[in-house]
């Protein structure tokens, strides 16, 4: 009885190194981000969907460099600590190649050096902070990409709206206090310099506060005409309510989060179709986009998040490009392969064609982006006399 | 500006109605059983989940729905969801007081500290595992039509949060000072040994103190839903605001909790008439400077804390 058990234990402890050998050839991507526990996570779950999506056609192409690709997913539950803890858990113990994520800028900041000195590029691919792709120092090498929403772009073409309206002629400033928010304002302060215009009223709200008519009361006082608001979904939601309380109505142009279910839901059909923000994608797909949405969109928490898995699903790709350039997985190769892609990279967004370089490190660009507003439930395309005579020059960043 | 001045106050208290009630829960488990429910925060949230989850029931769908989309629920469900929320929250005030508090209360150590978070966090995890992270829109049972005042707007939630947080201080508060039950819990707050000595039951008192604060947590959720949205996050900032218009008011004095919540809340809204993003900042230095001339807060009786 003895013998044929050990030779049992043999062969299946022969079948694990196996296992294990072959596992150790796949090439490793990483998500680092929040999956449950803030109400932007649902933007994390859709990224992951899009990335897991993009790793099963690449692996049903026949992988990269022959190898397959996985993902290996860590839920930082938008905790910096647990969001820098996962990242030196991804690099140093599973060994990935690249890492995608964050969902919530202030972690990206709260990590990046680790991917800077342990030269593994990550790729963002829902976090928009515009300061999370900047280099640690001027001259370092950068291994921070993003495939995303930049705050700084839509602030540009916000501020250039407001600007070149004839019926803004009072401005006023409006920000939630957490780092999204503050991150905001501080762009909206200093474009707002650039285009000369001199904000009436700067008012900050806490991002759970459910009255803000007392911060509203001081704009109505300033005359303030058009606000520009930078804060998460639900805020920007009761803002408008407050504003339906003291029964103020400025034009609002707002933060992308407004494109989030949670907003819509908290605002209210009417309310939710007054501001005017920007996106990477409308809810009116491309043949491809939908060839996507078909397949993963049951899984969505909410329609509107799908921009995300766009993002996510592009972000692999290009990432993939740029491993079978390089020929290798060495970080500091793919990050020079990203900075140079030879070859276009065919997205579901776009076209990529060169999207990075030294410099660049914006995968999708001001010219990417839509006006968007709420219409019966669905984000539509928004244009009008003012978005129609924006030429490059009105932008200003 | 009056009619700024006007609508920061009436809004002021409509968010100050949810911090007295939660700093009336703390007032009731400290003056029995001189411990405090850490997690009452997780409970404000809980409330607002069951009461919620009651009215998914009702119309039918799903308990883990994350919306109710266009479907408004009747009077007669939003007093099931109220009676759901109050009941389910008492028992689980109950489970807290036999579980976390009981065994600790009275020994050396914070145990009950401990315990008493433990049991918000393992909450607040049941809550993530079956809804997930999303707030919910919750629709209240007076409307969301925004009633307008002298030129002041408020919504009914509102004027409904304030109206039964104020009626049921007043009723707690004739029950305190007028009936044999008040009369027994204010012995029992004096001195348990000798109140039981004198045949009181003062076990049965201080679960019925948990029992009576969890269900004011559940309430303070039911009514703060519609508001602030239902989300398990929501209770955080409401429970440490109740506790610092406990701490101002005097944890000691019921009255004077309420008085201090609804301060609190009035104080925040014209701190934001000011500068909003120094409103924190605001409100924590006046606990501060208030607990530095005043230990035991503005209404707080003198305590022995013996050693």
């Amino acid at each position: 009885m003895a013998f044929p058990t050990l030779h049992r234990l043999a062969a299946a402890l022969g079948a694990v190194a196996l296992a294990a050998a072959a596992h150790a050839q796949d090439i490793k991507l990483g998500f680092n981000g929040d999956l449950s526990a803030s109400p932007s996570a649902q933007s994390g779950q859709a990224a992951v969907l899009g990335m897991q999506a993009a790793i099963e056609d690449i692996n049903a192409a026949g992988g990269v460099l022959g190898r397959k690709l996985t993902l290996v997913v860590r839920d930082d539950t938008s905790a910096p600590p647990k969001s820098i803890q996962n990242m030196i858990d991804l690099i140093d113990n599973e060994k990935v190649v690249a890492v995608f994520g964050p969902t919530n800028s202030g972690n990206a900041m709260a990590w990046k050096h680790i991917p800077n000195q342990k030269k593994v590029p990550v790729i963002g691919n829902v976090a928009s902070g515009t300061d999370i792709t900047k280099p640690m120092s001027p001259d370092a090498d950068n291994y921070m990409f993003r495939v995303s929403m930049v705050d700084r772009y839509q602030i540009a073409a916000l501020m250039a709206y407001a600007k070149k309206n004839p019926a803004s002629k009072v401005v006023g400033l409006m920000a939630e206090t957490t780092g999204y928010g503050s991150g905001g304002l501080k762009d909206m302060q200093e474009i707002a310099e650039l285009q000369g215009i001199k904000p009436a009223a700067v008012e900050r709200f806490a991002v759970g506060d459910t009255d803000m008519t007392s911060q509203l009361a001081k704009l109505k006082a300033a005359n303030v005409d058009t606000v520009v608001v930078w804060a998460q979904g639900t805020p920007i939601a009761q803002l408008m309510r407050s504003m339906e309380k003291i029964n103020y109505f400025p034009a609002v142009l707002s933060s992308w989060a407004a494109d989030n279910i949670t907003f819509f839901d908290a605002a209210g059909k009417t309310l939710a179709e007054k501001p005017l923000f920007m996106r990477t994608v409308s809810e009116s797909n491309t043949p491809v986009q939908q060839k996507l949405y078909d397949r993963i969109g049951s899984k969505l928490k909410a329609p509107s998040s799908f921009s995300f898995a766009l993002h996510g699903y592009d972000s692999v790709q290009i990432a993939a490009a740029a491993i079978r350039q390089a020929g290798s997985t060495d970080g500091a190769a793919i990050r020079a392969a990203l900075e140079d892609l030879k070859t276009p990279v065919n997205g579901l967004l776009k076209t990529y064609d060169k999207p990075f370089s030294k410099t660049q490190r914006e995968a999708l660009t001001a010219k990417d982006l839509v006006w968007i507003k709420w219409k019966d439930g669905k984000l539509v395309p928004y244009s009008d006399a003012v978005i129609t005579g924006l030429t490059a020059a009105d932008f200003k960043q | 500006m009056s009619q700024a001045l006007l609508q920061a106050l009436v809004s002021g208290l409509a968010v100050g109605g949810a911090y007295a009630l939660v700093a009336l829960g703390f007032s009731i488990t400290f003056t029995t059983t001189k411990t405090l429910n850490f997690s009452h925060g997780e409970f404000v949230s809980a409330g607002a989940f069951i009461g919620m989850s009651v009215l998914f029931l009702v119309l039918g769908k799903p308990l883990t729905s994350t919306t109710f989309g266009a479907d408004v629920p009747g009077g007669g469900g939003q007093l099931l969801a109220l009676i759901g929320a109050l009941g389910v929250m008492g028992l689980l005030g109950w489970l807290l007081y036999a579980l976390g508090v009981r065994p600790f209360a009275g020994r050396p150590g914070m145990a009950w500290v401990m315990s008493t978070l433990g049991f918000g966090v393992i909450l607040q995890s049941i809550g993530l595992a079956i809804w997930g992270p999303k707030p919910v829109v919750v629709p209240g049972p007076a409307g969301d039509e925004v009633i307008r005042l002298a030129g002041i707007g408020v919504r009914p939630q509102e004027i409904l949060m304030l109206g039964v947080a104020v009626v049921t201080m007043i009723v707690f508060d004739r029950v305190m000072r007028s009936t044999m039950l008040g009369k027994a819990m204010r012995a029992v707050a004096h001195n348990p040994a000798n109140a039981s000595l004198m045949g009181i039951n003062v076990n049965a008192l201080m679960v019925g103190a948990f029992v009576f604060s969890s269900a004011l947590a559940g309430l303070s959720g039911f009514l703060l839903a519609p508001i602030a949205q239902a989300s398990l996050f929501m209770g955080l900032a409401v429970g440490l605001k109740g506790f610092s218009g406990a701490m101002i008011g005097g944890l000691n004095n019921p009255r004077g909790c309420v008085i201090g919540g609804f301060a609190l809340g009035v104080l925040e809204s014209m701190v934001n008439l000011w500068q909003a993003q120094w409103r924190d900042v605001a409100i924590f230095v006046l606990v501060i400077l208030v607990l530095a001339f005043k230990p035991t807060g503005l209404f707080g009786g003198k305590l022995v804390e013996k050693v």
